[in-house]
């Protein structure tokens, strides 16, 4: 029987993937993490239904442990240069 | 004996001036803010703790950056879902956002307690890692 988060569980997951999301050194990647996770969270944010936002928070716990996993792997290749996006404008 | 009697002939030679700290004890006894300062110094690998003016300024100016808050409703006693308009989502994204702002790790128990400007700028302010 699927139980549906709690709004703790689910804010705390959503800060989970922020926090890792900001582990990774390259800019693209770590914006894209950062931007798939608020949208992922926005979208389903209307779920009302127990199954579906269990299966939602389970899909999202498994993805943290994917981003955190990659976090590491990446760090071991990070590149040598900065994104332009990251550079301060004169 | 002769110990004795030649110690208030020793004392009466030798000045004793006040140590340069026991001297900082002293003044900053007289101002307790000061004297915290004073305490925490040697602890501390900064040179100066964040006013609170300055903390207000940065903290308005991470709000007013983020893509969902207008500007111009931003006020020090702003609350982020009743004035700004933000939902539990935001409100966990701006706390990142002062974290990341003030070098900060904001605890998941202490992050959830911050809900308006009023507490975020308490909580900084009073952060003695915040930078």
């Amino acid at each position: 029987m699927a139980v549906a988060p709690t709004r703790a569980e689910a804010l705390s997951l959503f800060r989970s993937l922020l926090r890792t999301a900001r582990q990774f050194s390259d800019y693209n990647i770590r914006e894209y993490t950062r931007r798939r996770t608020v949208d992922a969270f926005r979208e389903n944010r209307v779920l009302g239904d127990a199954v579906a936002a269990a299966a939602a928070f389970a899909d999202g716990k498994k993805q943290l442990e994917v981003a955190k996993r990659q976090a590491v792997v990446y760090s071991l290749y990070a590149p040598k240069a900065k994104s332009i996006m990251e550079m301060k404008l004169q | 004996m002769a110990a004795a009697a030649l110690r208030p002939a020793i004392l009466r030679r030798i000045r004793l001036s006040p140590s340069p700290a026991a001297a900082a004890g002293a003044a900053a006894a007289s101002q307790p803010h000061a004297l915290a300062r004073w305490l925490a110094r040697p602890m501390s690998s900064h040179d100066a703790h964040l006013t609170r003016d300055e903390v207000v300024d940065r903290l308005l100016d991470v709000l007013k950056c983020h893509p969902k808050v207008d500007p111009s409703k931003v006020s020090p006693e702003a609350h982020f879902e009743k004035d700004l308009g933000l939902d539990s989502l935001d409100t966990v994204e701006v706390v990142m956002a002062i974290e990341e702002e003030f070098k900060l790790e904001i605890p998941d128990q202490e992050a959830d307690k911050i809900d308006s400007l009023p507490l975020a700028i308490e909580y900084v302010a009073n952060h003695p890692m915040a930078a």
